[in-house]
C-alpha cells in the first residue's frame, strides 16, 4: 500500500552547463509541516518548481501518493491536489479578497465551457455552489472583516493569507509555500503561522520554503537544507541549528536575525 | 441576482436590437444598412471575443465568416438543402478550423499569432479563388436562396438582430461564469492560471472556436441576404475591418465591437468617396490607439469612474477599476486590457 | 529553368530590401512595421506622377515622410505602454490610410515605368538590365547596412539595443532614437524597393500588404537576426517564387509568401517565454 505523500526522489536538474539540483530528495507528508531552506542559489526554487510541475527534472522522479507526476504540467499538478503560492504574490490587485479566493475554485468546476456559454441550468447552479463555497473558505480563514476589500488595500500579511486561502479553496491535500514570511511583520507572521498550523492539523501536508528561520522553528517538524543543489542536512530545526555545516553556510546571518 | 438582471449587456443589446428592428424598415436604404451592420457586428463580436478575452489578435474572422457563407451556399445551391441545415455546417466548420488554428498558436507571442492568422486568412482566400469545383472560383456562387420564412427584408433584419442578441447573451454568460473568470486570470497572468489548475491551451482554443462559430453564423446570414458569395465578399479586408471595429469600440468590452461597428460602418457611409474608407478606418485606428487604447467604451468608462471616484462599491463582484493593469472578474461590463503587453 | 532562377534572384534582391528594415526594427523594438509595403507603394505612385529623376527623389522623399509619421506615432505610443502589439496595429492603420490615399489620388490603374526597352543577352539568358540594377543596388545596400552594423558606432548602439533595450538605455544609448532610425530606414529602403519594382514589374494600389508580407517572410525565414540573412531570405523567396511561377500554377505562387510566413511562425522562431531555474 503506497504511503500518502508528495516526494521528490533523486531529482537532478541541469541547465546548460549548470547543475542546479544534484540528487535532491524531499518528502512532504499529510499533517506535517516540512521546511526547505538554503542560501540564494542553493536550488530551493528549482526544487520547488519541479515539485509543482513548473519545471521538468533532467532526472529523478516526483511522486504523489505513489503516482508519478514528474511529467505533469503545472495545472495537472494542481488538479492532482498540490497547490502552491508565489514568493511575490501573483494576484490581480484590482480584485477583492473574496474574488481572489473564488479564483482558486476552478478545479472544482464540473461543467464545461459550452455549458457556461449557453448558460445551462446546471452550470448556473454550480456557479451558485462555488460562490457559497468561496464564502465558506472566507469564514474558515477568518477573513470576513476584509474580504470585500480590494487586494491593493490590504497589508502584505493579509495578501499572503488571501494567497493561501486561494490555494486551499479547492481542497488541496498538499500546500507548498514559497517564502510566505517575506515582507511581513512579527504580528502578522504569528497570524500566518497559526493559519499554517491549523491547515496542517486538518491533514494538509505543507512544504515551507523560507529564509526566516524563526518561522521554520515555529512550524516545522523537520527541515531539509540545500546547498548548491544537494541536500546537506535533514532533521529537526533544532538539530539543524546545531549542525556544523548548516551553521557555517547558512545560519551565520540568520542566527543574528533570530535574536531580534 | 436574477439571471436577466445580471446580464446588463444583453439587456442593452436587446433595446438596441428592438430599436434597429423598429426604425430601419421605415426606409429601404436604412434597412439595407442596418442589416449589413448587424451582420458585421456579429463578425466584429467574434473578433472582440478572441482578442479582448483570449488575447488572440485574429485577422481571420472574415475568413471564418467566408467559410460559413460558402458552406451554406454549397448546401443550398448544390445539395438543395434548406438554409437551416446550412447553418449547422456554417457554425461547426469554422469552429473546427479555429480550434485547430488555436492549438497551433496559443504558445506564440501575440504578434506571431496575429501574423499567423493573417497568413491563414490570405491562404484561405487564395483557395477560395481557385477551388472552382466547390467555391465557384473567381466567379463565386450565385443564386443562394433566402432563409425560409425570412425572405422579406424587414423580417430578415429581425433574424439578424436576434442572432446578434444571442451572441451577446452567450458572450455575457461566459464572462459571468467560472470559465470567464479563468479567462481573466489567463489574460492577466498565465503562470497564475496554471497554478490555479487552469488548462490554458484548451481554454483559449475553446474561445477561438467560439469566435469562429460566431463569425460563421455571420457568414451564413450574409450569404442568405446577399444571395451571392465570392472570394471578394468576406476577404481579408473584412477581417481587418471587423478587428478594427472591435478595437475602436473597445475589444475588452462585450458591447465594444457592436459600438465600433455602428460608428465606423454608419459613419463610413457618410464619407464622400468609397476610396476614402481605408483612410477613415486607418486613421480611426491610429487615433484610438493613441488616445483611448481601451477603445471608446474604455474611454467612456474612465470618464464615469473619475466622476464617481468617491463611491465605494460594497458588493463582492463589482467591476474593477481602470487604473492599474489587470482584468476584472465577472461584472456587468466585463473589460480587460487587451492592448498591453502580456506579462 | 536557369532563366527563371535568375529572374527570381533579381526579384529576390528587392525583397531583401523590404526585409532589411523589418529585421532592424524587429530586433531593436520587438515589433513589426506593417507599413513598409505602403512606403514602397507611395514612392512608386509619386514617382509615376513626376517625370524624370525629380520623380525618383520625390518618391523617396514621400516614403521617408510617411515613415516619419510612423516614427512619431511610435514615440507617442511608447510613452503610454510597452505593448508591441499596439505599434503593429498602428502601423497597420497607417498602411491602410496610405493605400487609401494612393487610391484616392491616383485611382486604380497600375504604376509602371519602363526605362529599358532592350534586354541583354548573357550566355543564353535574357536579362533585363533593370533587374541587374536592382540586384546590384540591393547588394550594395545590404552590404552597407551590414558594414554599418558591424563596424560603426551607430551599429554598435543598434546591436546593444537589440540585445538588451533596458541595459542599453542605462548605458546612455538613445534606444528610442535607434528604433526611430530603423523606422526611417524602413521608409528609405521601402521607398527604394518601391522604385525598383516600379521600374521592373510595376505595382498597383493593392500591393502594399502583399509587399509587407513578403518582406516579413524574407526577414524571418532564415532567422530575423542579420542583414545577410535578409538577403538570403529575399533571394530564396524570389527564386522559389520564380520557379513556382514557371512550373506550377498561379495559385501556388500566390500562396508562397503566406505559406512561408506560416511555416516559420509555427516553427517557433519568434520564441515565447520559457522557465529557467528562477522563480516563475
Amino acid at each position: 500500500m503506497t504511503e500518502s505523500m508528495l516526494v521528490a526522489r533523486d531529482v537532478r536538474m541541469v541547465f546548460g552547463g549548470v547543475i542546479a539540483l544534484d540528487r535532491a530528495s524531499i518528502e512532504v507528508r499529510p499533517g506535517r509541516v516540512t521546511g526547505l531552506i538554503g542560501r540564494n542559489g542553493s536550488g530551493k526554487s528549482t526544487l520547488f518548481n519541479c515539485l509543482t510541475g513548473f519545471l521538468r527534472p533532467t532526472a529523478g522522479t516526483i511522486e504523489l501518493d505513489g503516482l508519478d507526476i514528474t511529467a505533469h504540467a503545472p495545472h495537472e499538478v494542481m488538479r492532482a491536489g498540490v497547490a502552491r503560492t508565489f514568493q511575490t504574490p501573483r494576484i490581480d490587485f484590482q480584485t477583492t479578497a473574496r474574488e481572489a479566493v473564488l479564483c482558486g475554485l476552478f478545479t472544482r468546476v464540473r461543467h464545461g465551457f459550452l455549458s457556461s456559454l449557453l448558460g445551462l441550468p446546471h452550470a448556473l447552479r454550480e456557479e451558485q455552489t462555488m460562490q457559497r463555497r468561496a464564502d465558506e473558505v472566507v469564514e474558515r480563514m477568518r477573513m470576513q472583516a476584509w474580504a470585500a476589500s480590494k487586494v491593493n488595500q490590504l497589508s502584505m500579511g493579509r495578501v499572503r493569507s488571501v494567497e493561501v486561502a486561494r490555494a486551499i479553496a479547492a481542497d488541496a491535500r498538499y500546500l507548498l509555500l514559497d517564502e510566505p514570511a517575506a515582507g511581513i511583520g512579527r504580528d502578522e507572521m504569528r497570524v500566518l503561522a497559526d493559519e499554517i498550523r491549523s491547515l496542517a492539523d486538518r491533514g494538509i501536508g505543507v512544504l515551507l520554503v523560507e529564509h526566516n528561520f524563526s518561522l521554520i522553528r515555529m512550524l516545522c517538524e523537520d527541515v531539509t537544507v540545500l546547498e548548491t543543489g544537494a541536500v546537506i542536512f535533514r532533521g529537526t530545526p533544532e538539530a539543524a541549528r546545531h549542525d556544523e555545516r548548516v551553521r557555517q553556510l547558512y545560519l551565520g546571518t540568520a542566527a543574528a536575525g533570530e535574536a531580534a | 441576482m436574477s439571471f436577466l438582471a445580471s446580464r446588463r449587456n444583453t439587456l442593452i443589446m436587446a433595446v438596441v436590437g428592438v430599436i434597429a428592428c423598429a426604425v430601419a424598415p421605415l426606409n429601404p436604404v436604412w434597412l439595407d444598412s442596418v442589416i449589413l451592420t448587424g451582420i458585421l457586428a456579429l463578425i466584429s463580436l467574434s473578433a472582440g471575443l478572441a482578442f479582448g478575452q483570449a488575447g488572440i489578435l485574429s485577422m481571420a474572422q472574415g475568413a471564418f465568416a467566408a467559410i460559413g457563407a460558402y458552406a451554406t451556399a454549397v448546401c443550398a445551391t448544390r445539395l438543395g438543402l434548406p438554409a437551416w441545415a446550412g447553418l449547422s455546417l456554417a457554425i461547426t466548420l469554422p469552429a473546427a478550423l479555429a480550434w485547430a488554428l488555436a492549438r497551433m498558436v496559443t504558445r506564440m507571442p501575440e504578434l506571431a499569432t496575429a501574423l499567423a492568422t493573417l497568413a491563414l486568412a490570405t491562404l484561405l482566400e487564395i483557395v477560395a479563388r481557385n477551388w472552382d469545383a466547390v467555391t465557384g472560383g473567381y466567379v463565386g456562387i450565385a443564386g443562394i436562396p433566402p432563409v425560409e420564412g425570412f425572405g422579406v427584408a424587414w423580417r430578415f433584419n429581425i433574424l439578424v438582430w436576434v442572432f446578434v442578441l444571442l451572441a451577446v447573451l452567450a458572450y455575457e454568460n461566459l464572462m459571468l461564469s467560472a470559465h470567464g473568470r479563468a479567462l481573466n486570470i489567463v489574460r492577466h497572468d498565465r503562470t497564475r492560471a496554471m497554478a490555479d489548475g487552469i488548462a490554458v491551451a484548451p481554454l483559449l482554443s475553446a474561445m477561438l472556436a467560439t469566435s469562429g462559430a460566431m463569425a460563421g453564423a455571420g457568414g451564413w446570414l450574409y450569404a442568405h441576404y446577399i444571395t451571392y458569395m465570392s472570394p471578394q465578399s468576406l476577404d481579408t479586408h473584412a477581417s481587418i475591418s471587423a478587428l478594427l471595429m472591435a478595437v475602436v469600440g473597445g475589444a475588452g468590452y462585450i458591447l465594444g465591437p457592436v459600438l465600433g461597428t455602428f460608428l465606423l460602418n454608419l459613419l463610413g457611409k457618410l464619407l464622400p468617396a468609397q476610396e476614402a474608407q481605408g483612410l477613415f478606418y486607418g486613421g480611426a485606428l491610429i487615433l484610438i490607439l493613441l488616445v483611448a487604447p481601451q477603445g471608446l467604451l474604455g474611454w467612456l468608462s474612465k470618464l464615469t469612474e473619475r466622476g464617481s471616484a468617491r463611491k465605494v462599491r460594497a458588493t463582492p463582484d463589482a467591476p474593477a477599476q481602470a487604473s492599474a493593469p489587470g482584468p476584472t472578474t465577472a461584472g456587468p461590463e466585463t473589460k480587460t486590457r487587451p492592448l498591453e503587453a502580456a506579462p | 529553368m536557369l532563366e527563371y532562377a535568375f529572374r527570381g534572384l533579381l526579384n529576390g534582391a528587392v525583397y531583401a530590401l523590404l526585409a532589411l528594415p523589418m529585421t532592424l526594427f524587429f530586433t531593436t523594438a520587438a515589433t513589426v512595421d506593417f507599413a513598409i509595403g505602403a512606403y514602397a507603394l507611395l514612392a512608386a505612385a509619386v514617382a509615376t506622377a513626376i517625370p524624370g529623376p525629380a520623380g525618383i527623389l520625390a518618391g523617396l522623399a514621400s516614403a521617408l515622410a510617411a515613415s516619419l509619421v510612423m516614427a512619431v506615432i511610435f514615440v507617442l505610443l511608447k510613452r503610454t505602454s510597452e505593448g508591441g502589439i499596439r505599434v503593429a496595429l498602428a502601423s497597420f492603420g497607417l498602411s491602410l490610410a496610405i493605400a487609401s490615399i494612393v487610391l484616392i489620388v491616383w485611382g486604380t490603374k497600375p504604376f509602371v515605368r519602363q526605362t529599358f526597352t532592350t534586354m541583354f543577352e548573357f550566355g543564353g539568358l535574357r536579362v533585363n538590365p533593370q533587374g541587374l540594377i536592382n540586384f546590384t543596388l540591393a547588394l550594395v545596400l545590404v552590404g552597407a547596412t551590414w558594414l554599418i552594423l558591424a563596424r560603426t558606432q551607430l551599429g554598435r548602439m543598434m546591436r546593444a539595443a537589440a540585445v538588451n533595450a533596458r541595459g542599453a538605455e542605462l548605458a546612455a544609448i538613445p534606444v528610442i532614437g535607434v528604433q526611430c532610425g530603423t523606422l526611417l530606414a524602413g521608409g528609405l529602403l521601402g521607398g527604394v524597393a518601391g522604385l525598383l519594382i516600379l521600374h521592373s514589374s510595376g505595382m498597383d494600389f493593392t500591393a502594399s500588404l502583399g509587399l509587407t508580407f513578403i518582406g516579413f517572410a524574407a526577414a524571418i525565414i532564415f532567422g530575423i537576426h542579420s542583414p545577410l540573412r535578409c538577403l538570403a531570405g529575399g533571394l530564396a523567396i524570389g527564386v522559389i517564387e520564380a520557379l513556382s511561377a514557371g512550373y506550377t500554377s498561379g495559385m501556388v505562387t500566390s500562396m508562397l509568401p503566406s505559406l512561408f510566413m506560416l511555416i516559420v511562425l509555427l516553427s517557433g522562431q519568434l520564441g515565447a517565454g520559457r522557465y529557467s531555474g528562477d522563480r516563475p
